[in-house]
């Protein structure tokens, strides 16, 4: 049993780093090998769109450290993301590895999913809207599940060893993950959020200011004030189209997105015909 | 021929509900336009899944269900679009309106940000 730490922190010893490493110390008081990677210390280039990786099977052209990480991931049997937000979401490299992770959806068929949590040190309350979300849309479309999520306000630099409560989530995060891993149970074990798939508290107001969704998983639903309180009532088959499931995801491949080569093909006269006075103008 | 044809190509799971010939014929009488309608169905259950291999082919021969509308007057041409786009969505693809004629994929293509439900 292998937990791995992923941490997006460029800062060592830093608030994100102690509480990966306490985690990874409860992970591994459950029996747990244990195993660290920051994610700054790998070359991560950005995605070149170029779809090399949709039409023909595990070919990324960008040459890079990036293959590393999801082969340990791959080794791994559970995943705890730490990452600072230092400006109302998670750092960047977060959002890099993201978008490099379009090759891992033809490996998903087949394969089971494995457990993950995030925790996330920051420093000021009300500025950390969208921490959860990118961590959510990483687990995704690396095939995770999430059962928990914790942000720890903490501001300075190793700030959160004076904060035993941290400390002591942390610790408990690393030790459920283990336990997870252990009993095949992967259920959510944190704070309930307004999307019972993401357990964020992100909402989306469609343009018919009817329609409400969750602009991570995409379920939809009508807004309700009951008792003054906001809720959300899921239409019964949002669940099932949510965004990341197997089978939506494929066919988001295969419909939305493969048969573009013919598109492109068709167009490409065209399209080369057009382009001609954009090359020429400020040539890059 | 008609001077409005529009071609609305929906892939598996993108309509919203879904597409009975008998709603269509009634869009079609309540606009006073002409709605028919194609489905190419190419999937084959395999690992669980419905799957089809969509790389190689064309886009007209893959799995889809097409909503053909077609009429010589703008307006009711734009309401039958706009009812089926809330009743269904709108398409979501760039090549969704791939068949269409340019008066036609224009009036669809319009309609889409405004009613197209997936924004």
């Amino acid at each position: 049993m292998k937990v791995l730490a992923l941490n997006g922190s460029v800062r060592k010893n830093g608030n994100s780093e102690i509480l990966l490493k306490q985690a990874l110390m409860g992970a591994e008081a459950e029996g747990a090998e244990v195993e660290i990677l920051r994610l700054t210390d790998y070359k991560i280039g950005p995605c070149q769109g170029c779809g090399l990786c949709l039409f023909r099977e595990n070919v990324c052209q960008v040459k890079d450290d990036t293959s590393e990480i999801f082969t340990r991931v791959a080794a791994a049997d559970g995943i705890i993301l730490g990452a600072p937000c230092y400006f109302l979401e998670l750092t960047a490299v977060i959002k890099q590895l993201i978008d490099r992770c379009w090759i891992l959806s033809h490996n998903k068929i087949g394969k089971p999913r494995k457990p993950a949590s995030v925790i996330v040190p920051y420093a000021t309350r009300g500025w950390i809207p969208y921490i959860f979300m990118q961590a959510n849309i990483l687990f995704s479309v690396m095939n995770l599940t999430k059962i928990n999520q914790a942000a720890v306000c903490t501001q300075g630099i190793s700030e959160v060893v004076l904060d035993q409560d941290a400390i002591d989530l942390a610790d408990r995060m690393g030790r459920e993950i283990a336990e997870a891993i252990k009993n095949k149970d992967f259920t959510y074990r944190g704070e309930e959020g307004i999307c019972p798939g993401c357990n964020d508290w992100l909402l989306r107001v469609l343009r018919d200011r009817e329609t409400i969704e969750c602009p991570t998983c995409g379920m939809r639903g009508k807004l309700r004030v009951i008792d003054g309180k906001v809720k959300v009532e899921f239409e019964e088959r949002a669940w099932e189209e949510r965004r990341f499931k197997l089978d939506v995801g494929y066919n988001h491949f295969t419909y939305h997105i493969a048969p573009s080569k013919d598109y492109f093909l068709r167009t490409k006269e065209e399209r080369k015909k057009r382009t001609q006075k954009y090359k020429e103008y400020l040539p890059t | 021929m008609a001077e409005y044809l529009a071609k609305l190509r929906y892939y598996p799971g993108d309509p919203l509900e879904e597409i009975l010939i008998d709603d269509l014929k009634k869009l079609e009488q309540q606009y006073g336009v002409t709605v028919s309608y194609e489905k190419i169905e190419n999937r084959e259950m395999k690992e669980g899944l419905l799957m089809e291999n969509t790389l190689e082919k064309h886009i007209e021969e893959i799995s889809q269900e097409i909503i053909i509308v077609s009429g010589d007057q703008r307006d009711r041409i734009a309401d039958c679009i706009r009812a089926i786009y809330k009743k269904y969505r709108c398409p979501r693809t760039a090549y969704s309106l791939l068949g269409s004629n340019e008066a036609g994929q224009a009036v669809a293509k319009g309609l889409m940000h405004l009613h197209g439900g997936w924004e």
